[in-house]
């Protein structure tokens, strides 16, 4: 492999690698905009310019780094050179000139890309005093799509957002168009950039020209907390951040991951945090006067707990069912077939719904899911239910599976639109005891007998197991409020009361003991699971890998 | 007495049928390539010395010399997006002598073994489009192309394909991103067009005069060229196209390196007499040059060593009524609207540099406006993704450089010095 | 542009243009290098300039994204994305021709169309501009009608052209 020395370090990469890479590798950030590893160089935008000695001489120009690829040993760059520094403030003067001061109103202020180069690359003064900037009118606010709005008075021309949508996505909405100084990118009248993947340009936007329409002014983002965590949208999982304040969730962002969705995440999946501040939190233990035997519940979580003990310990096993969904931490699912156990019932399912389907790109071939859902392969995995969860659940959704039922444990009161369809309400509140653990004070858990208050998946810890059956884990972004106490804790309790044996509490502890009694998890452990994940040692891996080994080779 | 040699066709308007050109000595030297290794054909164009007339001043020799061998597809591409200002050279051979530039490409492809070529053609010279599709027309009815070029089994293509208006497209990348069905936007090099060129195969991309010269070069030897000129490295005849504030503004052949003062009395001297204030070389990009450059050799190499360059020897003449600011100003608008718009430094600082030079001219001038002008000069040149900044900023310096002076005098008077204008009413 | 219009109807390009494009695709290895020669065919068959669902429909014919296609057209400065005159003058402007006069024949054309540059005649009949260097420096001042170079222009010869137009 070849060498290349940067800055007096060398570092040895792959043949083609950029020096924009290269210089990564050993500590040094060459600034650019217009580079992005996953698309195509263009090196226009002229930061990433750097000085190269040949074999010892001197290139007698700056070379931009992103299209110098590595393929011997000949080069010694340096970017610290008065040459690089005085072609840097250059660039920066240049792009600044004709750039709005915006920042006291622009969404990327604390993250942006002239901000951050001009602090440490620019000039703290303008020239620029005695000419008008150039302006786009009519183009401060336009909507390129339902997600993206586009300020072209702040575009650097830095065409990433149009390499993104020709070239992964695909769609190509997105041109450049004019020429010069007064080129622009725009969509052709009549279509929109309307593609599962539109937000990704705001990702990759290095300014404030393409805002995202749900967190236009919605937070400065010096004050949001950003914690790593799994998409629930569906089974492809997703790594994002999870970006809040003070529990707060403001919006959701794609965190690398080349294993499964590489830079990108989709509309739906930065959609599915709105829920969690529109739907009605369940924050306090309730518990329906007539359930309680005696006329009012006056208790918190041992109260209740207790009752539903009671319950259970003195219905027909065989008429107990427990109806989990595709949003149970593989923990939760493992736990809740503890109880069922522990209740001597085989009536379980896992409420999934449909969706479209969503494709996430990688370098590998992309990966895709039609599950609304992130972990019914973690559900299955972990023992709550056998295979074919799905058809399980539509006994209950729209059978009479209920109405057999003495108690009804719904582990989860937002497990698809139908917790909120007032039919399939009714049906579930035709068992005899309805118990719903939930974060949503949805119609379901307003229905229930008891109602239990649990987090969302932000609130807790816990693996997910996606459609790659890979298992993946988080941890919770911020605690949850009121009495929410994780259902994970909440199960163990309940366990406990059924075997004083019982010492799990906390996901991690749950994990490790499901990877010690099942061989899909063996060898694992809660404290070494890998950040990119871990294929699961099962047969339906292997199948899944054949697949995705099997597309990727359609498409070359 | 110099003997045309590019230009010896254009009185005889018979060259513009396949007959005509053949009984003018036409395709003669087609048929004796076709009988000459490819590679003997690159030794000789090579030891000839031409160098590219397009404005680079490249060795054509060497140029195609970087074609790989064996590759297919491979293709010829001839530049005749001529739109540097001042530069009407190919265009007077397009259309007078269309079988030449198909003769020099016809050879120029055996060479390389390029099987396809295209005239790319800026959009705007639709007179020289037309004649060269019929001249194309006649070319392959009478078998000069086609599936056996002259009957030698060697197949070629040659096609007119018109641009639409973009001066970048005389850029080679960006000339090629335009014959692709793109935006005329330059490419990053490497890969350099011999590697990568038009539809990814190897590439030659040569001016229309370069390609002009080829088949004379075949039937007269590489020493016959070399003997004409200045020296080994400045060899053949050139087109000098001449225009501003002479008598008799046109296109004018001779060896190359004849001086600037024998080509302006060629062209008949200052226009009505007038005194000769600057002089651009060769074309906007270049820097200018003031009278103290009259006996300079007009070669590729003296005129670079005095601090400009011969480009596309377009030289355009400016008389003492002519202010230097507007006559900047107005290079300096052209670079601003033909940047593609790609890189930050072109981009912005075409752009700025015709702000600054606008308010100099309408008396708006600040004293930093000079030394700023040339820090933005500084900043460009060298850091543009294509050639365009680095020219764009060549008649802003030498405006500075040179010409400080009535720079202060706008920024003093707070107006131009120079509101003459050449109307016809006052004897334009 | 408002973005979020419905979709322009694609209507099909004439079929002479068709036609025309079908035969010039046999000089290139692909379809997309076909565009610039589509486009100009298209315009002319269009009155000169390219309305929006005649870029569409180019963009269906060769199989492109259309918003590749826009930008080709806004890129060059032979496509015009709005209407313009029956005739369309391009008078160059760039130096050489600055120096012998250029101005006067861009303020003629104001005085004796009566209309700014970039606007069209209310009969129709003329649109005038500015250019950069049409390659005629040596006859300046000149300028381009339609597809014509017109050189070595006086005041007289400039209102002569004029008066030749319908």
């Amino acid at each position: 492999m070849p060498k290349v020395t940067i800055n007096d370090r060398t570092v040895e990469v792959e043949t083609g690698t950029t020096l924009v890479d290269a210089a990564l590798k050993v500590g040094v950030q060459i600034p650019h905009y217009c580079y992005h590893p996953r698309l195509s160089v263009v090196g226009q935008c002229r930061m990433c310019l750097v000085d190269i000695w040949d074999r010892g001489r001197k290139m007698p120009k700056l070379q931009a780094a992103c299209s110098m690829k590595v393929e011997n040993d000949n080069w010694v760059v340096r970017t610290d050179t008065p040459e690089v520094h005085e072609a840097q403030k250059g660039m920066m003067e240049f792009f600044l000139i004709n750039h709005p001061l915006d920042c006291p109103i622009c969404d990327q202020a604390g993250e942006c890309g002239l901000q951050d180069y001009s602090f440490k690359h620019g000039v703290a003064f303008s020239r620029f005093r005695f000419e008008d900037k150039r302006t786009y009118p009519g183009r401060e606010r336009i909507p390129l799509g339902s997600n993206v709005i586009l300020n072209m008075n702040r575009c650097i021309q830095c065409t990433r957002c149009v390499r993104f949508t020709q070239e992964i996505a695909g769609t190509a909405e997105l041109g450049f168009f004019n020429r010069g100084a007064r080129a622009e990118i725009g969509v052709f009248p009549g279509k929109p950039l309307e593609n599962h993947l539109s937000t990704c340009v705001v990702d990759i936007c290095p300014v404030g020209a393409l805002t995202s329409t749900r967190f236009r002014f919605a937070e400065r983002v010096f004050y949001l907390d950003k914690k790593p965590s799994i998409c629930t949208g569906c089974e492809v999982g997703c790594n994002i951040t999870v970006e809040h304040r003070r529990g707060k969730i403001k919006r959701y962002k794609p965190r690398f991951n080349p294993e499964v969705n590489d830079y990108w995440m989709c509309d739906h999946g930065r959609s599915t945090h709105e829920r969690y501040q529109k739907l009605p939190r369940l924050a306090a233990v309730r518990v329906r006067p007539d359930a309680t035997g005696n006329g009012g519940f006056h208790g918190g979580w041992k109260e209740a707990l207790d009752l539903l003990h009671r319950e259970l310990r003195t219905a027909d096993g065989g008429k107990v069912a427990i109806l989990g969904s595709g949003f149970l931490t593989t923990e939760e699912a493992y736990l809740l077939g503890k109880l069922a156990d522990a209740v001597g019932t085989s009536q379980r399912a896992v409420a999934v719904e449909p969706g479209p389907l969503w494709r996430i790109p990688n370098t590998k071939g992309g990966v895709s899911g039609t599950e609304a859902a992130p972990n019914r392969r973690g559900a299955e995995l972990a023992g709550f239910i056998g295979t074919s969860a799905g058809a399980d659940a539509e006994a209950y959704l729209t059978g009479d599976a209920a109405a057999a039922a003495d108690v009804l444990i719904v582990a989860d009161s937002d497990f698809g639109a139908a917790a909120h369809d007032p039919q399939v309400v009714a049906r579930l509140r035709r068992a005899k005891r309805l118990i719903v653990f939930g974060w949503c004070d949805s119609p379901l858990a307003q229905a229930a007998d008891i109602a239990l208050p649990v987090p969302t998946p932000t609130e807790k810890d816990g693996t997910f197991v996606n459609v790659q059956w890979r298992l993946q884990h988080f941890v919770a972004a911020f605690p949850p409020p009121g009495q929410v106490r994780p259902l994970v804790e909440v199960l163990a309790d309940l366990l406990a009361r059924f075997d004083t044996g019982w010492s799990q509490r906390t996901a991690g502890q749950a994990f490790d003991r499901l990877a010690g009694e099942n061989p899909a998890f063996a060898g694992l452990s809660w404290d070494e699971i890998p950040a990119v994940g871990v294929t699961l040692n099962v047969p339906q891996a292997q199948a899944a890998g054949s697949a995705a080994a099997a597309s990727v080779a359609q498409e070359i | 007495m110099f003997e045309k040699v590019l230009t010896r066709n254009i009185h005889n308007p018979a060259v513009l049928t396949l007959d005509g050109y053949k009984k003018a000595g036409g395709y003669a030297a087609l048929d004796k390539a076709l009988k000459l290794e490819p590679d003997a054909i690159i030794e000789e164009v090579k030891k000839s010395g031409l160098r590219g007339r397009g404005g680079a001043g490249f060795s054509a020799g060497l140029k195609w010399s970087f074609i790989p061998k064996g590759k297919k597809p491979k293709y010829l591409a001839c530049n005749a997006d001529e739109s540097e200002p001042g530069t009407f050279k190919d265009r007077l051979l397009m259309e007078f002598d269309p079988h030449q530039l198909i003769e020099g490409c016809a050879i120029t492809c055996w060479a390389v073994q390029a099987n396809t070529c295209y005239i790319y053609i800026r959009g705007e010279y639709t007179k020289a489009a037309a004649i060269l599709e019929q001249a194309l027309k006649d070319a392959y009815n009478g078998g000069i192309l086609g599936k056996s070029v002259m009957g030698s089994g060697f197949e070629l293509d040659m096609y007119v394909h018109r641009g639409a208006g973009a001066y970048i497209c005389g850029e080679e990348t960006g000339m090629l991103e335009s014959l692709e069905g793109k935006r005329g936007q330059p490419r990053v090099k490497p890969p350099f067009p011999a590697v990568v060129g038009a539809f990814g195969a190897p590439t030659v991309i040569n001016n229309v005069e370069t390609l002009c010269n080829v088949p004379h070069i075949i039937e007269r030897g590489a020493d016959w060229f070399k003997a004409i000129g200045t020296d080994e490295r400045n060899t053949g005849p050139k087109l000098y196209a001449i225009s501003g504030h002479v008598e008799r503004p046109g296109t004018y052949e001779h060896p190359i390196g004849i001086t600037f003062r024998e080509m302006l009395d060629a062209a008949g001297g200052m226009y009505k007499g007038g005194t000769l204030k600057a002089f651009i070389p060769g074309g906007a990009s270049a820097p200018i040059l003031t009278p103290e450059h009259l006996d300079i050799k007009m070669d590729f190499d003296t005129v670079a060593k005095a601090g400009s360059m011969l480009g596309s020897a377009a030289v355009i003449v400016m008389d003492d009524t002519t202010c230097m600011v507007r006559s900047v100003a107005r290079l300096a608008k052209f670079f601003n609207h033909e940047s593609c718009g790609q890189c930050t430094p072109c981009r912005e600082g075409t752009n700025w540099m015709e702000l600054i030079l606008k308010r100099l001219e309408h008396g708006e001038g600040e004293e930093s406006d000079g030394a700023k002008l040339l820090s933005i000069c500084q900043h460009i040149a060298g850091n543009s993704l294509c050639a365009l900044g680095d020219a764009a900023v060549g008649p802003v310096k030498s405006l500075v450089e040179r010409f400080m002076p009535e720079i202060e005098q706008h920024v003093r008077e707070r107006k131009c010095p120079y509101p003459h204008r050449r109307y016809f009413g006052n004897g334009a | 542009m408002s973005t979020l219009e419905p979709q322009v109807e694609a209507p099909t390009l004439p079929a002479e243009v068709r036609a025309e494009i079908t035969e010039l695709r046999t000089r290139y290895p692909t379809a997309e290098a076909v565009l610039l020669p589509a486009l100009h065919l298209a315009q002319k068959a269009a009155g000169g300039w390219l309305p929006d669902a005649t870029i569409a429909a180019v963009a269906a014919e060769l199989d492109l994204p259309v918003a590749k296609v826009y930008g080709v057209v806004s890129f060059y400065d032979l496509y015009h994305q709005h209407p313009v005159g029956r005739h369309r003058i391009r008078v160059c402007t760039n130096l050489s021709c600055q120096l012998r006069g250029a101005e006067e024949v861009m303020e003629i054309l104001g005085q004796e169309l009566g209309v700014e540059e970039g606007e069209i005649t209310p009969d129709g009949r003329c649109s005038f501009i500015h250019f950069e260097c049409l390659g005629s420096c040596d006859t300046a001042p000149m300028m381009m009608v339609d597809d014509d170079y017109h050189e070595n222009l006086t005041p007289q010869s400039v209102r002569a052209i004029l008066q030749g137009l319908k």
